[in-house]
């Protein structure tokens, strides 16, 4: 009788949202096809293209007075100013602000009404003790 | 993965939107502080067609292959890139990284949770111990000890006891009894 493989060690590790794999384990690491070889190269170009623009800019003789990173000023402007023209209203996203929005609204004024009635109703009832008002306690 | 970081960013988000709004009242829309980007350098909107992911991929300093952005919900990502959930506590302590404090280096495409996930906050970095064993480990031993403790206050064990017994006729002229007067006889004992 053939039993199944037993599961990787990748699989028995289960990376999720807050530990992501160890390179150990993750295949990837130990993949030496051509392709894998011409992206590495694609990308290391377009890595030193950068430093060297970096570089240059950094060892001027009159350097600028601040040297700008377009990728922190794209996403500088994507977090702040690209979300309105970029957002829709779908289902989902009425649906997250309704909760987001008017959730914690409602649920405090429940929340407090709730318990300033049941406050009102001990008083009526006489339970409650009411000290003279005073602002040293 | 995105429903999950996005959870806690919604609202001020409209927030930052609606003072983009009132900014942009202030201000001839277009406008930005002094910077040499031209607008077609700065994030837009989701791209449709490929030309318009190529160009993407070109101005963001990215593969074309590489390049994915962020799924079209109308969440406010636009055309964005996608880039792996990985904090900088990642990345190679030993390279010559530009800003080696943030291991970022000069016009790569930085996360869009990326002042999340510097070093001083969110750590990604794989674990020695799983996250699951460590999960069930410490949700384990936290139930029963919880468990064991509401169990000893329901049913509590002690030696038997009893009210405690004070001196000097229970303590007459400590609590304020008349000095004049003869205090009441108080006998703890039986012979």
């Amino acid at each position: 009788m053939a039993w199944a493989p037993p599961p990787s060690a990748a699989k028995l590790y289960r990376p999720n949202r807050f530990v992501s794999l160890p390179a150990e384990l993750d295949p990837a690491t130990f993949d030496t096809s051509p392709e894998k070889l011409r992206a590495e190269t694609e990308r290391l170009a377009i890595r030193s293209r950068l430093k060297r623009q970096y570089l240059l800019q950094l060892n001027d003789p009159s350097p600028p007075a601040v040297i700008e990173n377009p990728a922190l000023i794209r996403w500088v402007h994507a977090k702040s100013q690209n979300v309105y023209p970029t957002f829709r209203l779908t289902p989902r996203t009425s649906f997250l602000g309704a909760v987001y929005g008017l959730g914690p609204l409602l649920f405090w004024i429940f929340v407090l009404k709730a318990d300033r009635d049941r406050k009102e109703k001990r008083i009526q009832e006489g339970k409650l003790k009411r000290s003279p008002f005073s602002v040293f306690f | 993965m995105a429903a999950g970081a996005l959870r806690g960013v919604l609202w001020p988000r409209a927030a930052a939107g609606l003072r983009a709004a009132r900014a942009a009242l202030a201000a001839p829309a277009g406008a930005r502080a002094a910077s040499e980007m031209s607008q077609d350098m700065m994030p837009g909107p989701y791209p449709r067609t490929p030309e318009e992911r190529a160009a993407a991929a070109k101005k963001y300093n990215m593969r074309v292959e590489d390049y994915q952005p962020y799924p079209d919900d109308g969440l406010g990502y636009g055309d964005y890139p996608m880039l792996p959930n990985k904090s900088q506590y990642e990345r190679d302590p030993w390279y010559q990284w530009d800003q080696p404090d943030m291991r970022h280096n000069w016009g790569e495409p930085m996360h869009w949770d990326f002042d999340m996930y510097i070093r001083n906050r969110v750590d990604t970095s794989p674990t020695v111990v799983p996250w699951h064993t460590m999960s069930k480990h410490f949700l384990l031993f936290l139930s029963i000890m919880l468990i064991m403790f509401g169990l000893g206050e329901i049913y509590p064990s002690y030696r038997p006891v009893g009210p405690k017994q004070y001196p000097f006729n229970d303590l007459y002229l400590e609590k304020g009894g008349d000095p004049n007067k003869k205090p009441p006889t108080v006998i703890h004992y039986e012979i």
